[in-house]
This record gives structure tokens, sequence and C-alpha cells, in this order.
């Protein structure tokens, strides 16, 4: 005996009689769904490294050289390699506005590859290992001891860069060697890529010349703010006695990516939208050219005993197969576009925040309730009309 | 009591300012078991009578009684089930969906009751066998001549056992010898199982091997 005959595989009858359509209809769904998807993973992605990145610095205040908040953002944000510096006397000058808790600070360096350094071109950060609260959490994490001079700990991705993976293996750096004690784990920020030393190995670099940084510089200063006290108003203070000095509250780190997400964001939902309308208008034209085709043979269903109901979930069967295989298609064909073009699209690329599986899970049962819930919205007002047939005028309409 | 009792039955189409009285006052008893032939000229309401009691069109005005309640008032759910457990209609005109093989039409009335589904597939082989179609269960509509296509809309008909068949001209373009085999299952299932067969037919011969004969002329019935 053959399967069982049941009113759903009347609607899967149905959904073959006319291959073509039916294609057309789930391929419209496919695109509508992984333009949904890619649109959501975008935005989700940048807006959660930039989450995390300001979540995970630590701090309540970056200061940075005058004209620089935008190369600091780059580097903490985004992976680039970019240099800045500052005289080392705005640390105390820092120190003594009002409503600063503790701070610490950290120096830029870039490698060069082959001039003075044999890693790829990446950046390295010298840090404070008194005052530090940005990196030490990983540090005793990993080391659980505190950096020795003439020892570097590099970021997750940067490991990957040089090919460690192993600890012991000695590096050259700015014509010092330096040992590499180990790797750190991924932090999700700009930094991961960098490679760690203690600011006391400055001296040393500055003394063999083949950094380009001169005496007496830092790049960018991470400072918390007493209880009670508004990050922006202690920030206000800070500009306006050093004026050597930029500020980027922790609120507004990544501010400017934000605001061109935004636009992106925008582009996306009217592309999304419009998309959305089109594929309801397309549903809603489908199904009321096959409820007119159909009304005789509902009428006659009708006619030797199908309710009103049963109708209504024959048609809302067909409708549910296409929205879900259509979506389906979607969220794989979407995934993939967006893990294609993570690689061309800078902005992905340099972002060091992959989505994780329970994101890329969630959007893609969101898109999945988007993509057949617009099947369902398009063939509502068709199937409204067609479980009202009456059975016998139906079955004359030749 | 009546199995169907029909009391002052009126169907008037409006088509633009016209009114046509399909059925006019209509009266009658039917009782369980009854095997009786409608005839009439084309036109005269044959198709809308039926139609009435079998709860596929309701009546402009009258009530029709099933085994003592009125089937107008009901609602669609409970009309639906009527016109599927109660009720076995052959229509006129082809009736089969055709994208359904012969068997999956005769399990159609199936999938719409809450009836217990186990065995139905044997059950069509069975009636399609019984209507002399066996061999053409797995074919198409459109790959079955009419008279194939009306063997089996009748299969179809008997598949929920129902109490009542209406039949409009169920052997209309069936030669004389399946006719004949046909009538004989009527005949047959009418005997053996109490089935109630109200048929309408053109053939005066067919009609009067019915036990009770009913002739309408413009939506008024006259018994024989
Ligand atoms: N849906 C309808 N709308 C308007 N008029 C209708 C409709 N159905 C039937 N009629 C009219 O009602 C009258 C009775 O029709 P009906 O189909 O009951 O006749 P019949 O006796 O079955 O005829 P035939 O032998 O040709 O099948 C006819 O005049 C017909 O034109
Ligand atoms: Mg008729």
């Amino acid at each position: 005996m053959t399967k069982e005959f049941t009113i759903f595989s009347l609607a899967l009858k149905n959904l073959k009689r006319k291959p073509l359509r039916t294609g057309i209809l789930i391929v419209a769904i496919g695109l509508l769904v992984s333009v949904l998807v890619f649109a959501l993973s975008f935005v989700r992605r940048v807006d959660s490294s930039i989450r995390i990145t300001s979540d995970r610095l630590g701090s309540d205040l970056l200061i940075v050289p005058t004209g620089s908040r935008g190369a600091a953002e780059d580097v903490l944000l985004e992976n680039k390699v970019k240099s800045f510096y500052m005289d080392k006397g705005i640390i105390d000058r820092v120190k003594n506005i009002k409503g600063i808790d503790r701070l610490t600070y950290q120096t830029y360096l870039v490698t060069i590859t082959g001039v003075c350094c044999d890693v790829p071109e990446t950046i390295v950060v010298a840090f404070n290992q008194d005052t530090d609260f940005v990196i030490k959490p990983w540090l005793t994490k990993k080391l659980g001891r505190e950096l020795k001079k003439g020892e570097a700990i590099v970021g997750s991705e940067s490991a990957f860069n040089i090919r460690l993976g192993l600890t012991e293996v000695d590096s050259v750096l700015f014509g010092s060697i330096f040992k590499m004690v180990g790797v750190l784990d991924k932090t999700g920020t700009g930094l991961d890529t960098a490679i760690f030393i203690d600011d006391k190995n400055i001296d040393e670099i500055l003394q063999k010349g083949k950094a380009n940084i001169k005496p007496g510089q830092i790049s960018v200063i991470f400072a918390k703010v007493r209880k009670g006290y508004d990050p922006y108003e202690v920030a206000g203070s800070i500009e306006d006695s050093i004026i050597e000095a930029d500020t980027v509250a922790r609120k507004d780190i990544g501010k400017g990516l934000i605001n061109t997400l935004r636009d992106i964001n925008r582009i996306f939902s009217a592309t999304v939208m419009l998309a959305s309308i089109l594929s309801i208008f397309l549903v809603w034209a489908v199904f009321s050219a096959i409820a007119n085709e159909r009304a005789k043979e509902v009428g006659i269903m009708r006619a030797i005993g199908a309710k009103e109901n049963h109708v209504v979930k024959i048609f809302f069967l067909e409708v549910f197969v296409i929205g879900s295989i259509g979506s389906i298609l979607g969220i794989i064909s979407g995934t993939v576009l967006s893990l294609l073009l993570a690689k061309t699209f800078i902005i992905l690329k340099n972002l060091s925040n992959d989505l994780s599986i329970a994101e890329r899970i969630s959007i893609g049962i969101l898109s999945l309730f988007a993509g057949t819930g617009i099947c369902v919205v398009g063939a509502l007002l068709p199937i409204q009309r067609i479980k009202k047939l009456e059975p016998l005028l139906a079955i004359k309409e030749e | 009591m009546s199995q169907i009792e029909i009391a002052d039955i009126s169907k008037i189409y409006t088509i633009g300012d016209l009114n046509i009285r399909a059925v006019d006052n209509v009266s009658l008893k039917i009782e369980k078991g009854e095997f009786l032939s409608v005839v009439g000229h084309s036109g005269s309401g044959k198709t809308t009578l039926i139609s009435i009691i079998g709860g596929i069109i309701r009546p402009t005005s009258g009530r029709v009684l099933f085994e003592g309640s009125d089937i107008s008032s009901l609602n669609d759910e409970k009309l639906s089930e009527y016109r599927n457990e109660k009720i076995g209609f052959m229509f006129q005109f082809a009736s089969l969906l055709p994208i359904l093989t012969a068997k999956e039409n005769v399990l159609l009335p199936g999938i719409f009751s809450p009836k217990e589904k186990s065995g139905a597939a044997g059950k069509a082989e069975e009636y399609l066998n019984m209507v002399g179609i066996g061999e053409k269960t797995n074919a198409y509509p459109s790959q079955l001549s009419g008279g194939q296509q009306r063997r089996v809309a009748i299969a179809r008909a008997l598949m929920n056992e129902p109490e009542v068949i209406l039949a409009d001209e169920p052997t209309g373009d069936l030669d004389e010898e399946t006719e004949a085999e046909i009538m004989e299952l009527f005949k047959r299932l009418n005997r053996e199982k109490k089935v109630t067969f109200i048929f309408i037919t053109h053939n005066l011969d067919l009609a009067r091997q019915a036990q009770k004969q009913i002739r309408m002329t413009h939506g008024v019935i006259k018994e024989i």
C-alpha cells in the first residue's frame, strides 16, 4: 500500500501541478529572506562588535591626542594599524582633573616587516603593568603572572598571523629579541591582532632607534571615573584644560561607525520593506489566480463535505510549504552570502567580532517567521474569498 | 417519522430583475430505504431540488428535515458534516479533481470526515472494483473516459457509507450494459444496506424501475 492520502498530500499535489509557479514563489521568498538574513547579520555583527569593545576596554573614558579620535577607534574596533602620539606629561594633568578615579596608558608601535621586525605589520601595544586594568584580565587568565622585560604575549588573531600557536618562540621586534610567552584569549576587540609588551621595554626600543617614536610619548590614556561623576562632564573638563587631548566616552566609542551603520541600516530596512511588499503582492496575485482556477474544485470539495476550515487548511498548508521552503533556502543563501561578503566588505573584514552560532540561529528563526508570515499575509484575502465559495454554484462555473 | 421531510420548499434564483422559481412550494416525504426516481424537462428544477435535499444549496423558504431536524438551520460546520456523512452525491457534470487519481478521488470524502481512516485505501479499491474499474485505480481523470469518470464519482459517493444517495443522471453517458450494472448495484445497496436512493434521469424506462416516481414541471412535483 502507498502512503496514506491526507489533506497534506492534497496540498502537496496542488503545489506540484504548477511547478514553475510554485518555484517562482519559493525563489521570491528565498531572495527576500536572504536579504533579510544578510542585513540582520551585518547590522548585528557591527553593532555587537562595538558594544563588546566598549564593554571590554573596562574604562569610562579614552583620552587620545587631539584629532586622533578616529584613529583610536580604528585601532580598537577595526583592527587597523595606526599610530598616534601625545606627551607623557598629559597623564599627570589628567590625573588632577576632578572626578578621575584611576587611569592607565598605552603606547602603540607599528611594526614594519623586514625593517624592524620579523612579524607581519601589526600593532605592538606597550602597556603599563603597574596601573593596567585593560589587558590584565586576559593576561592573568592566560599567563598567571606579569610579563617580564623581553617577553611578549600575542592577541588571539595575531598568533594566527605569526603562525605561532606555540609559546617559547623568539621574534625580533624593533631590533630586540622578544620571547613569545603565550597567546591571549579572544577579546572581541581590535586588540586581538596586536602584540603586547611591558612598557619598560620602550627605553631599549628607543635606543635601537628602529621604532617611529620619540622619547616621552604615549598613545592613549584609559580612565575610570569616580562614582557619582558624569563621564561626559569629566570629559568636558579634560578637554577644557588640556588642549592637546581629545576624549571619547565609553558610550560614544564607535559613534562614527554607529552613525554610518544607521544609514546602512536604513538602506537595508527600506530594501527589506520594499521586497516584503513586493512578495506580499506576488503571493496575493498568485493566490488570487489560484482561487479563480480552483473555484470549481473547491465547490466540489465543499459539496462532498469539506468544511470551510478544511478548505482554509488546504490552502494554508500550501502557503506554509512555500513559505518555509523559501525561507529555509533564503536563510542558507543569506548566511552563505554574509560569510562570503564579510571578506569583501572592508567594514566587516576589520571587525574582530563574528556572530555566534546562537546569534545566527536566532536570526534564522526570525527570518523563517518573517518569510512564512509574509506568505500568510499575502494569501490571507484570496483564501478568505475562496472559503466563502458556495458549493454548487462553484461546480456549475465551468 | 420520515427520514427526509421537505415542507413548502421554494428556491428563487434572481438574475438581474428576473426571478426564477426553480423549485416552487414543494413538499415531500421520503422514507428510509426508499428507491425514488425524478424525471422532468430540462430546467424543471430537478437538480435544484436534490441539491436542497443534499444540503448543497439553501432553499429560499421552507424547511428540510432530516430525521426530524432542520438542516437549513445548521451552521457551516454541521451542514458540511451532514453532506459528508449522511449524503452521497453524484453530480450531473464531471466532478472529479483533475490532480487526483481515481483512488484518491474516491478517498477524498474520507479526509473531510472525522471517522476512523484505517482501511480507507482498501475500501476505496473495493468500491472501484464494484463499479468495474478496479484496474484503473491509479489513472487520472484525464486518462479516463466520461463513463469511467462517472463510475469513479459513484464509488466516491459510496465511500463514506451514506444513508442517502442523491444521483443526478448517474448513468447519463454510460452504455446500456453498464447502465444496467450500475442500476443493479444501486438496487443491491438499497436492498442490503437500506440506503435511500433518489436519482434523476431522462430515461423513462430507468425511472420506472424505481418504487416511486416523481415528475417535475416548472418547479412543481407530481407523484406518479
Ligand atoms: N445558479 C443559478 N442561477 C440562476 N438560475 C439558476 C441557477 N441554477 C439553476 N437555475 C435555473 O433554475 C432552473 C432549474 O434548474 P435545474 O438545474 O434545477 O434544472 P434541471 O431540472 O436539473 O435541468 P436539467 O435536466 O437540464 O439538468 C432553470 O431555469 C435554471 O436556469
Ligand atoms: Mg439538472
